[in-house]
C-alpha cells in the first residue's frame, strides 16, 4: 500500500551518494588495515575532539557510527544478545551493547572491529560512554584518555571552561606520549580549519532545507552525516560536502525537493530509528510529509566556530555541544528549528536506551507546542535494537498525527 | 535493654515516616534542603543552619510521573519525581542535585522546569577523579556552592563549617563502629534495625542523630561478643537501605557484614581531614577514593575496590542489589562478577524496583544463594 502511494510521491536520489559510498568504503578500508598505511587507530566517542588525532596522524574509529551501521543493516539485535549473554543488561545503550557484542563475536557489517591502539572518550554526549570505554580499555588492554566536560544545565561558568581547556593540554600530552612525537601546532591549525570548513558546509547544507520544497530530507542527512562525524578535519570531508552542497543548490535553483510532493514539513528529535528509516521515510512521504530538519545531525553544525583554530576554542566547542546542555536550551533549539524551517509539527523519538536524548521530552513536547503553536508526537523506539519496537503502533500514531496537522492546515486556510 | 530498644524504635520511627508526614513530625528550626547523593557536601548545608534532607527512593505508587519520564528510569528517580509532583516535598525549601548519571541529570532539568521549589542548585562534581586538573575545578565548584548557600540560606562561617565537619566525622566514626558490631553481634542488632539506623541519619537533625547514635553505641559496647553462625555477605549496589532487604537476607541465614551501598559504607569513605582548610578538605575527600561507578578513577577502580573490601570484610559471598535501569552499575557488573569468580567468591545479582513490591521474587533466590554458601 505504502509502496504504491510512494509512486505518487517519488524520492529524488542524490547523485553524490555514490561518492559518499566510495568515501566511506575507503575510510573503513583504511581503518581496518591501519598498518598498511602506517597509521595507529584510536576509538573515539562521537562528541570527542577528533582534530588532535588527525593532526597526529591517528585514524579515528567511531563505535557509535559503527553501531548505527549495525542498526541500519539490522544486525544489532543479535549483537546485543551476544553482549547480554555475557551479563550485560538489555536496558543499556544499544550502541554500547552492539559494540560489545561485536567485539565478543567478531561479527558485524565489517567483520572484526579494528583493534585500537588507545581510546579517547568524551562525556559531552552521555555518561554511558565512560562505562563503555572503561570496559573496552580493560578488555583490549589499551590506554584510555577521558575528556571530562561537565554538563551545563543553564550557565557555562568560567572555572568549568578552564577545566576543559586544561584537559585539552592533558589530551595533547597523552597523544604525544602514545605517538612518541611532538604535537605540531601548525598541523593542528590546518586540521582545525578543515574541520570548521566541513562543519560550515554541513550547516549550509542543512540550512538549504529551509527552502520549500526541501532539497535534502532529514533521512538523507542521517545517511550523509557519516563524514562529518568520522572524517571531520580531513580534506576528504570538505571535498565531499562541497560536492553535495553543489548538487543540492542546483536542486534549490530548479525548485526541486527531496520528494516531489511536500505538504507537511516536520522536525525530528533524537537519534534516528536506524533499522526503520526506510519504512518511516516511505510512510511519511506517501502522506506528503517530509522531515526537513532534526536535532541529531544539526549537532555537528556548530553555529559559531572559533576561527582562531586554537585548542581553547576547541575546548569551548566540545564543552557546549547540544547533548551537553540543559532542557531549556534543547527546547529553544527545537522551537527555533520549527520556526526557521517553517515546520508544521515535530516528531520526538523517545529512545529507550539513550537517556540524555530522551529524558525531558514529555515536558519538552508541551513547552515547544506552547512556544510555537505546532503539535508534537512522541514515538517509542530504540535507535539500533528493534526488539522492543512496534512498527504497526508507530505507523498508526504517525497517521493520526498527520491527520491532526492536515486538519489544522485546513482550519487555518 | 529497654533503653536500647527505645533508641532503636525511635530511629525506626524516623526511618519509616512517609515524606508527606515528615514536615510536621521532624523538623526543628533548621530549614530542610533536599539532596540525593553523597557528592553533596552535607556539612556546608548544616553549617549554614539548614537540614540536609536526603531523598532515598521511598515506596510510591506512580500516578503523576508517567507524564514526565519514560518508564525505564530507576526507582529512585521515578519515586522522587512522583512524590515531588504530588506536592509531598513542598516542605523543602530547596534542592541540590549533584552530577552523577544521565538519569539524574535529566531529572534535575525536569525538576527545575516544574518551578515548584524556591531554589535548586546543580553541583557539578567532575566525572574524572583521576586527573590533576579535577581538583582546582572541583574546589571552585564547591566554593560556588558555598556562595549559593550563603545567598539563599545563611552565612557559613569557618567556625561553623569546622564544627559541622567534626560532627559528620563523628557520625561516620560511630557508624563504622555500628558496622563492627554487626560483624561481632549480628543477633543484637538485626539487619532491619541496622537499615533503619542508617536511613534515619539522612532524615533528621544530625546533632540529634549523633546523640542517639552514641547512646546506642554506649549500650552496645557492654554486650559480649558471640560466635556468629550467619553467612557473612557483602552487599553492593545503590541506595537500597530498606529494612525488608536486610530482613530477607537474615531470614535466609545470612548477614551483611559490609556494603558498598550509596546510602551505606560509601559514606564512610568521606571522612574529612580536620587539620587543613575546610573547603580544601571537602574537595580532597571526593578525589581520594572510589565512590561510585558514575565516576572515572581509572578503568579498574571499581573492581579493585570491591575485591579489597570484600576480602577485608571476610565476606564469603556478594549480593548485587541494583535498581532496575541503573546503567552505571549494570555496565560494571559483568567484569565485577568475573573478578569475584577469579577469587572464588560467588555472587548473586538481584534487580529491584520499588522496595515495597519487589520482595516476593527475591526471597527464593536469596535463600538459595545463602543456602549454597552455608557450611554443611
Ligand atoms: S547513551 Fe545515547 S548519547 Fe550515549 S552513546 Fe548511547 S546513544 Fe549515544
Ligand atoms: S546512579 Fe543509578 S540508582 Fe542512582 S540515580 Fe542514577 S540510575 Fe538511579
Amino acid at each position: 500500500m505504502v509502496e504504491k502511494e510512494l509512486q505518487n510521491n517519488p524520492y529524488r536520489k542524490i547523485d553524490s551518494t555514490s561518492a559518499y559510498r566510495r568515501l566511506m568504503t575507503a575510510y573503513y578500508f583504511m581503518v581496518k588495515h591501519p598498518a598498511w598505511f602506517g597509521k595507529k587507530v584510536a576509538w573515539i566517542t562521537s562528541g570527542g575532539p577528533v582534530e588532535p588525532l588527525y593532526a597526529m596522524g591517528v585514524l579515528p574509529f567511531y563505535p557509535e557510527n559503527y553501531g548505527a551501521m549495525c542498526g541500519a543493516s539490522r544486525m544489532s539485535p543479535s549483537l546485543c544478545e551476544a553482549a547480554e549473554q555475557k551479563g550485560y543488561s538489555h536496558d543499556l545503550c544499544s550502541y554500547a551493547l552492539t559494540d560489545i557484542g561485536s567485539f565478543f563475536t567478531g561479527k558485524g557489517p565489517i567483520g572484526r572491529l579494528p583493534k585500537p591502539d588507545f581510546l579517547v572518550c568524551g562525556n559531552n554526549i552521555c555518561g554511558t560512554v565512560i562505562k563503555w570505554y572503561e570496559i573496552q580499555a580493560r578488555a583490549l588492554r589499551v590506554p584510555l584518555f577521558f575528556l571530562d566536560t561537565p554538563f551545563f544545565h543553564d550557565e557555562l561558568h568560567q572555572h568549568n571552561l578552564r577545566y576543559v581547556e586544561k584537559q585539552m593540554g592533558e589530551y595533547i600530552a597523552f597523544l604525544e606520549d602514545q605517538m612518541k612525537r611532538p604535537f605540531l601546532e601548525k598541523r593542528f591549525k590546518k586540521v582545525a580549519s578543515r574541520s570548521f570548513e566541513a562543519i560550515s558546509l554541513w550547516r549550509e547544507i542543512l540550512d538549504l532545507s529551509r527552502n520549500q520544497p526541501a532539497p535534502f530530507a532529514a533521512f538523507d542527512a542521517f545517511i550523509h552525516m557519516a563524514p562529518i562525524v568520522t572524517l571531520r578535519g580531513t580534506r576528504w570531508a570538505v571535498r565531499y560536502y562541497q560536492k553535495l552542497k553543489r548538487e543540492l543548490e542546483e536542486r534549490v535553483k530548479k525548485g526541486l525537493g527531496a520528494f516531489a510532493r511536500e505538504e507537511i514539513r516536520l522536525v525530528w528529535d533524537n537519534i534516528p530509528i536506524w533499522y526503520d528509516i526506510r519504512n518511516l521515510s516511505k510512510l511519511l512521504s506517501s502522506n506528503g510529509a517530509v522531515l526537513v530538519a532534526d536535532t541529531y545531525t544539526s549537532a555537528w553544525a556548530m553555529e559559531e566556530p572559533d576561527l582562531t583554530y586554537s585548542l581553547d576554542g576547541l575546548a569551548r566547542a566540545y564543552a557546549t555541544i547540544h547533548l551537553n546542555r540543559g532542557l531549556g536550551y534543547k527546547m529553544q533549539k527545537i522551537a527555533t528549528l520549527i520556526e526557521k524551517f517553517g515546520a508544521h509539527g515535530f516528531i520526538m523519538h523517545s529512545n529507550r536506551s539513550c537517556k540524555p536524548y530522551s529524558l525531558g521530552q514529555y515536558d519538552m513536547r508541551r513547552e515547544v507546542t506552547r512556544l510555537t503553536g505546532k503539535p508534537g508526537l512522541i514515538i517509542e523506539a530504540d535507535h539500533t535494537d528493534s526488539r522492543s519496537y512496534s512498527p504497526q503502533q508507530v505507523e498508526k500514531q504517525i497517521l493520526i498525527f498527520l491527520d491532526i496537522i492536515r486538519n489544522k492546515q485546513q482550519g487555518s486556510t | 535493654m529497654e533503653k536500647k530498644s527505645s533508641l532503636i524504635r525511635e530511629l525506626e520511627r524516623v526511618a519509616s515516616l512517609e515524606y508527606k508526614d515528615i514536615g510536621s513530625h521532624l523538623l526543628g528550626d533548621r530549614i530542610p534542603i533536599g539532596f540525593f547523593c553523597p557528592y553533596v557536601p552535607e556539612e556546608l548545608i548544616h553549617a549554614a543552619g539548614a537540614l540536609p534532607f536526603r531523598l532515598m527512593g521511598p515506596p510510591a505508587r506512580m500516578s503523576h510521573v508517567q507524564a514526565h519520564l519514560p518508564p525505564n528510569c530507576c526507582h529512585l528517580v521515578k519515586s522522587s519525581l512522583e512524590i515531588f509532583l504530588r506536592g509531598e516535598l513542598d516542605f523543602l525549601k530547596g534542592i541540590i542535585f549533584s552530577h552523577t548519571c544521565d538519569t539524574m541529570q535529566g531529572l534535575s532539568d525536569i525538576w527545575a522546569f516544574q518551578k515548584r521549589l524556591p531554589f535548586q542548585f546543580n553541583l557539578m562534581m567532575p566525572t574524572n577523579v583521576n586527573s590533576e586538573t579535577s581538583r582546582p575545578y572541583w574546589k571552585a565548584e564547591i566554593e560556588r556552592f558555598k556562595g549559593f548557600i550563603e545567598k539563599n540560606i545563611g552565612e557559613v562561617t569557618p567556625q561553623n563549617l569546622t564544627t559541622a565537619i567534626q560532627l559528620f566525622n563523628r557520625i561516620r566514626k560511630n557508624i563504622r563502629e555500628i558496622y563492627q558490631f554487626r560483624r561481632t553481634l549480628p543477633e543484637e542488632l538485626t539487619g532491619a534495625d541496622f537499615a533503619n539506623i542508617i536511613r534515619a541519619q539522612y532524615l533528621m537533625d544530625r546533632n540529634q542523630y549523633q546523640f542517639l547514635l552514641s547512646e546506642l553505641l554506649e549500650l552496645l559496647s557492654h554486650q559480649k561478643k558471640k560466635e556468629g553462625h550467619l553467612v557473612p555477605l557483602y552487599l553492593a549496589g545503590n541506595m537500597v537501605h530498606s529494612a525488608p532487604y536486610f530482613s530477607l537476607i537474615e531470614e535466609a541465614g545470612g548477614t551483611v557484614v559490609s556494603d558498598d551501598l550509596c546510602s551505606g559504607a560509601r559514606f564512610l569513605r568521606l571522612m574529612t581531614r580536620e587539620d587543613i582548610d575546610p573547603i580544601e578538605a571537602l574537595t580532597q575527600r571526593y578525589l581520594s577514593s572510589f565512590l561510585c561507578p558514575t565516576k572515572h578513577g581509572g578503568s579498574n577502580d571499581h573492581i579493585e575496590t570491591l575485591i579489597r573490601e570484600v576480602e577485608e570484610a571476610g565476606a564469603t559471598g556478594v549480593i548485587f542489589l541494583f535498581y532496575k535501569y541503573c546503567e552505571s552499575h549494570y555496565f560494571d557488573y559483568p567484569d565485577l562478577k568475573t573478578a569475584l569468580e577469579t577469587k572464588s567468591i560467588p555472587s548473586l545479582l538481584l534487580e529491584v524496583d520499588d522496595p515495597a513490591t519487589s520482595q516476593g521474587q527475591l526471597k527464593i533466590r536469596i535463600q538459595a544463594f545463602v543456602g549454597m554458601l552455608s557450611p554443611i
